[in-house]
């Protein structure tokens, strides 16, 4: 059955891939905290600059068990339960590309693909031979190469962007869905309660009807 | 103690009676299947969706500006809101997919024939108004899907004959879909869940006047009839705790995969989304709305391949009972409905065109075909089926049923010897 659910899954994620017309590279989303702790201080790094996360506070971070004192650094002389707001005004965005970078606190739930896409568009940077930076995954796209995966030849480089890539999307994938992990701990306890509950319905049925001839 | 309050409400109140006469001693044909779970499955469901219902609504604000960032108040703020709207979420496809099958159910053992003709008419109401309520709550979460869903729908009204564009502004509260449109869809969505139950009641009552059909075809004699309790409290519950298993799996481990992803961007009249698609359970119908080029043609269409089932009673003029169980022809028949509607519902998720669309059509022209050509086929099937010589235990049934229905005719008209 699960093999089934995953195949059918693939399938999908699959031809939705294929209708995008670039194959998006799978993300193994790390859920432990280290990860999204390093993928914040990527993030706050390299996209907080132009992109909000107004779902998210800095007291989510706390709660969360993010560094105390890196938080603090973050928000500066804002209050603690304010959210991840861009030090970039609307009207400074509009200037310079036309539009308001989208807010990232749903975006691995935002898009087909999920986490993959972000990860893949992260790394989908590339640059022509006449040195024009493109996106294979999103090819119009009016955001600058923030990670430069465009510009970085060198192996061991690349795979730092992958990691850091990585380590990016796996916090905005808990952003996007706080509670997930919470959600799944629960689910196993009430399948599992539902199970027995229902054998033992299954038992008292059997046993009520067995008195009809 | 309770004896006694009993008692005094008894003299006030036909509460015993009412126990006794609709719940522990309702007679029940004793031979029903596990497909005869899911009347009582819509009951619960429909239970769970006004108890989620009312308390997401305690944190929902309804307002343009509010909405979306409300939803996420709920996610992440209310404690045990993500279950809450999960629930609620999943609970709509939960109700589809289980008055789906009670209906095909009632397709596949005729149930819809006489006397149920009222329980079938008041069933589609309730569908009906079941539609109503899951697309006015789509708005709510005011995601692009919501907006452009909405948009699309309440266009379709423009068929209306020369106040088309009149009707569609009266609708919207406006020229576009905006917040006049999201409050009154709030209301109205509230408050369809209680006519929804008062509906059930009138279904009930009806169900309790003509009894449950069964997969026989024909009213069992009384000594096949056993109490609904304990039998089929138990058994009702032993499928509660199927379907629960199920629902929580969604809930829990998969609750996004009915989700579309578009519906976490907030809604943006600026912006079309690049195909705009409905929830599952409405894709079929949207297929066939999308089959016919022109608007008018296409909401007629798309009216009729909801409202056709009404006239099932009608349009299946076979008496042999048993519904599809010894009709071979309206087995078949009721297999490529099924199998149809999923072709439907696959061709409604695509966008259209090319091959699409002509599939589209073929099987929207199919669906038609199939209740056009019924009353002819159920006509001949059953001219074949006696000529051919009816199998013997389905003679022994429709004779037995014959006798008690003598017996009763008799017993009436009080010449008892
Ligand atoms: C210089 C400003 C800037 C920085 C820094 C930046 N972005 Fe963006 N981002 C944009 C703009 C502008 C867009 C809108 C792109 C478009 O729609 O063409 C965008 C869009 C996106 C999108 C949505 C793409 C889509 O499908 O619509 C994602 C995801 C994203 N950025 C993630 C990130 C991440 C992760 C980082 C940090 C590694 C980051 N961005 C850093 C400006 C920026």
């Amino acid at each position: 059955m699960k093999n089934l659910i995953i195949t059918l899954v693939l399938c999908f994620t699959a031809a939705q891939a294929w209708a995008e017309e670039a194959t998006l590279e799978h993300i193994k989303v790390d859920t432990d905290l280290p990860a999204i702790a390093r993928g914040v201080d990527d993030l706050m790094g390299n996209c907080h600059s132009c992109h909000n996360l107004k779902y998210v506070t800095y007291l989510d971070l706390e709660k969360l068990g993010i560094d105390r004192q890196k938080i603090d650094g973050w928000r500066g002389d804002q209050p603690i339960n304010s959210p991840l707001t861009s030090l970039m005004s609307d009207e400074a965005a509009m200037q310079s590309f036309n539009l308001v970078p989208p807010d990232l606190s749903l975006m691995t739930k935002a898009r087909e693909g999920g986490a993959d896409y972000v990860y893949s568009y992260l790394l989908g940077y590339y640059s022509t031979p006449d040195g024009v930076v493109k996106n294979h995954i999103f090819p119009g796209t009016k955001m600058p190469d923030p990670l430069g995966m465009s510009t970085t030849t060198d192996h061991a480089q690349r795979e730092q962007i992958r990691a850091t890539a990585h380590d990016i999307v796996s916090f905005l994938y808990w952003a996007a869905d706080p509670h997930e992990q919470e959600r799944y701990r629960l689910g196993y306890y009430v399948i599992g309660y539902l199970l027995i509950l229902t054998l033992l319905l299954y038992f008292v049925k059997k046993q009520i009807w067995s008195r009809l001839k | 103690m309770t004896n006694k309050i009993i008692h005094w409400i008894d003299q006030r109140f036909p509460l015993s009676s009412f126990v006794k006469h609709d719940l522990t001693e309702y007679p029940t044909p004793r031979n029903l299947s596990y497909w005869w779970n899911f009347g009582f499955l819509a009951g619960f469901v429909l239970v769970l969706q006004v108890a989620t219902g009312v308390f997401l609504a305690m944190h929902y604000k309804a307002d343009v500006s509010l909405s979306f960032d409300s939803i996420q108040h709920i996610m992440r703020d209310v404690n045990y809101g993500w279950l809450l709207r999960f629930m609620h979420a999943t609970g709509a496809s939960a109700f589809f997919l289980v008055i789906y099958i009670h209906m095909a159910r009632t397709l596949y053992y005729g149930s819809y024939r006489a006397p149920r003709e009222l329980m079938w008419w008041t069933g589609q109401g309730l569908l009906l108004m079941l539609m109503a309520t899951a697309f006015m709550g789509y708005l709510l979460p005011w995601g692009q899907m919501s907006f452009w869903g909405a948009t699309v729908i309440t266009n379709l009204f423009k068929a209306t004959p020369f106040y088309g564009e009149e009707v569609v502004s009266w609708l919207r509260g406006g020229f576009a879909v905006g917040d006049p449109t999201l409050t009154r869809f709030f209301s109205l969505h509230y408050l369809l869940p209680f006519l929804i139950l008062g509906g059930v009641v009138v279904h009930l009552i009806a169900l309790h006047t003509v009894k449950s059909s069964n997969p026989s075809g024909i009213d069992l004699a009384a000594k096949d009839n056993i109490p609904f309790h304990p039998y089929f409290t138990s058994k009702d519950f032993y499928g509660l705790g199927i379907f629960l298993i199920v629902y929580c799996l969604f809930v829990f481990f998969f609750p996004n995969s009915l989700m579309e992803p578009a519906n976490n961007i907030p809604a943006n009249p600026l912006q079309t989304p690049l195909d705009i698609v409905p929830e599952w359970y409405f894709l079929p119908f949207y297929a066939i709305l999308r089959s016919v080029p022109d608007l008018v043609g296409g909401v007629v269409a798309m009216g009729l391949s909801v409202m056709v089932f009404s006239f099932m009673p009608y349009l299946d003029r076979s008496r042999i009972p048993g519904g599809a169980h010894y009709r071979p022809w309206y087995r078949m028949m009721f297999y490529l409905f099924m199998a149809d509607m999923l072709v439907l519902g696959y061709v409604g998720h695509n966008p259209p065109g090319g091959n699409m669309l002509l599939i589209g059509r073929i099987a929207t022209f199919f669906y038609f075909a199939l209740f056009v050509l019924l009353p002819f086929l159920s006509k001949k099937e059953e001219r074949w089926l006696i000529q051919k010589g009816l199998p013997p235990e389905l003679k022994e049934l429709m004779a037995s049923d014959a006798k008690e229905k003598s017996e009763m005719h008799h017993r009436r008209n009080g010449d008892n010897k």
